[in-house]
């Protein structure tokens, strides 16, 4: 017997919720704020910038480009806020101004603006800034080459690339609660694991991340690294130290959910966040590049069109008795 | 809240975060240490990450500053940095970079029997 209360519709008139993009955006930003935080304790005045500068710069662009396409004003829907500091996060506490200004034009105009705004875009507009970055100017990306002044009292060796470079030996001073509590070097917001898992359990609880997406994403991560950690545990991290290391918190809970470029139904979301762990370990174990995330989360963006394809069958299509 | 209100909110915060942003970036900016504590040479055989401050302190190796910048043998000062006069290629009075650090690191590691020798073992190749 089919559930009716999934055919329940009442009448007219209807009541809004009250939610909406401003109330959302200002969700993820106060979801944010602790692994921020604590980047700016961290590293000080130089994360500080970094972030405040990040975003104004996506804010002013976002009103720039309102006003040259003629368009109403979007600034105060927080999006393009959102934007910035999701970006700002990712970054070394040294990004030169330069690079922060370029990462929120192109996060804003080629990750948004240009497939038409807000909801329209198939990429994370964060992570296409970043790797817009990463390709055009290696150096400021490169956390081992950006943080050479910093002593946080920890090893200050880039995890992953630790890893990639020099094995599993190379890291086994990392420890799960120093991982989690930031004992790390990488971007402004990406180092402090239980901040960003208390940022994304509140906007799953809130119900701006559906959390379909980063537990099929976690999943993947898990899985897949311990394939490879069984099949040659000198060479290849636990699957631990993959999930606490680089950006794959602030991309599991933050970065792959976004509306847009997400799928919207049950399993393609599993498929969708499985797909991403897969391919953020399987670049980062025999890829070029120690941190995979950038990249697996733009794949699994390109794919969630064709992963949206798998749907519910329409109602009373094909049914014996319609 | 008015829609006017909340823009001219929304503009506020975003001027005082620009004005910050750009007041850290000039004024705040953070100076190198006197003393470096890691030192990221770049190189087409892979970059190597020096942990200056590992070898140089008291709680770490405690190696002399001149055991590895031997200008300080000859004249008293401030050591240089080895890319002073040691260049990317090959000089009339100085070794060229790359030669004069192999020389220096996978000696040093040789001789003491400690550290690495290996080429993976400092590059990130």
């Amino acid at each position: 017997m089919p559930d009716q209360k999934l055919y329940l519709v009442s009448y007219a008139p209807y009541w809004h919720n009250g939610s909406s993009v401003r109330a959302r955006s200002y969700d993820y930003i106060l979801a944010a704020l602790p692994a921020v935080f604590m980047g700016i304790l961290q590293y000080g005045v130089p994360a500080f910038r970094v972030v405040a500068f990040s975003v104004s710069c996506a804010v002013l662009w976002e009103l720039l480009l309102n006003k040259a396409m003629k368009k109403p004003v979007t600034i105060v829907d927080g999006n393009a806020a959102v934007i910035g500091l999701l970006l700002a996060m990712m970054l070394p506490a040294t990004a030169p101004w330069w690079a922060v200004l370029i990462g929120a034009l192109a996060a804003i105009l080629v990750g948004k603006w240009v497939y038409g705004g807000l909801g329209c875009n198939p990429l994370n507009p964060p992570m296409v800034a970043f790797a817009m970055l990463m390709l055009s100017w290696k150096g400021v990306v490169d956390f081992n080459a950006a943080l050479v002044n910093f002593d946080l009292g920890f090893d200050m060796a880039y995890p992953p690339a630790s890893l990639k470079y020099f094995g599993a030996s190379a890291v086994e001073d990392f420890t799960v609660w120093g991982l989690l509590m930031g004992r790390q070097s990488g971007g402004i917001g990406t180092t402090f694991g239980l901040g960003l898992i208390a940022g994304g359990l509140y906007l799953i609880l809130r119900g701006h991340v559906r959390w379909e997406i980063p537990a099929s994403f976690i999943a993947g991560i898990l899985i897949t690294a311990s394939l490879f950690h069984v099949s040659d545990p000198a060479r290849y991290g636990a699957p631990i130290f993959h999930l606490l290391t680089g950006s794959t918190l602030l991309a599991a809970f933050f970065l792959i959910g976004e509306d847009s470029s997400s799928p919207v139904n049950r399993i393609p979301m599993f498929l969708y966040g499985a797909l991403g762990g897969f391919l953020t370990v399987l670049i980062r174990s025999i890829g070029i590049y120690p941190d995979g995330v950038v990249f697996a989360v733009l794949l699994i963006n390109i794919c969630n069109p064709l992963l949206d394809k798998i749907r519910p069958k329409a109602f009373g299509k094909g049914a014996q008795d319609a | 809240m008015e829609v006017r209100t909340e823009r001219m909110i929304a503009y506020c915060i975003t001027g005082i975060l620009f004005v910050l942003g750009v007041i850290c970036y000039t004024a705040l900016a953070k100076m190198a240490p006197e003393e470096p504590i890691r030192i990221f040479f770049t190189s087409i055989g892979g970059s190597v990450l020096f942990d200056h401050k590992g070898h140089a302190s008291d709680s770490g190796y405690a190696i002399a500053c001149a055991e590895c910048h031997h200008e300080l043998e000859e004249e008293k000062g401030k050591p240089s940095a080895c890319g002073e006069c040691h260049q990317k290629d090959d000089a009339q009075d100085a070794p060229k970079k790359a030669d004069a650090l192999h020389k220096l690191c996978k000696g040093c590691h040789e001789e003491g029997g400690q550290g690495p020798v290996n080429c993976k073992s400092c590059h990130m190749l």
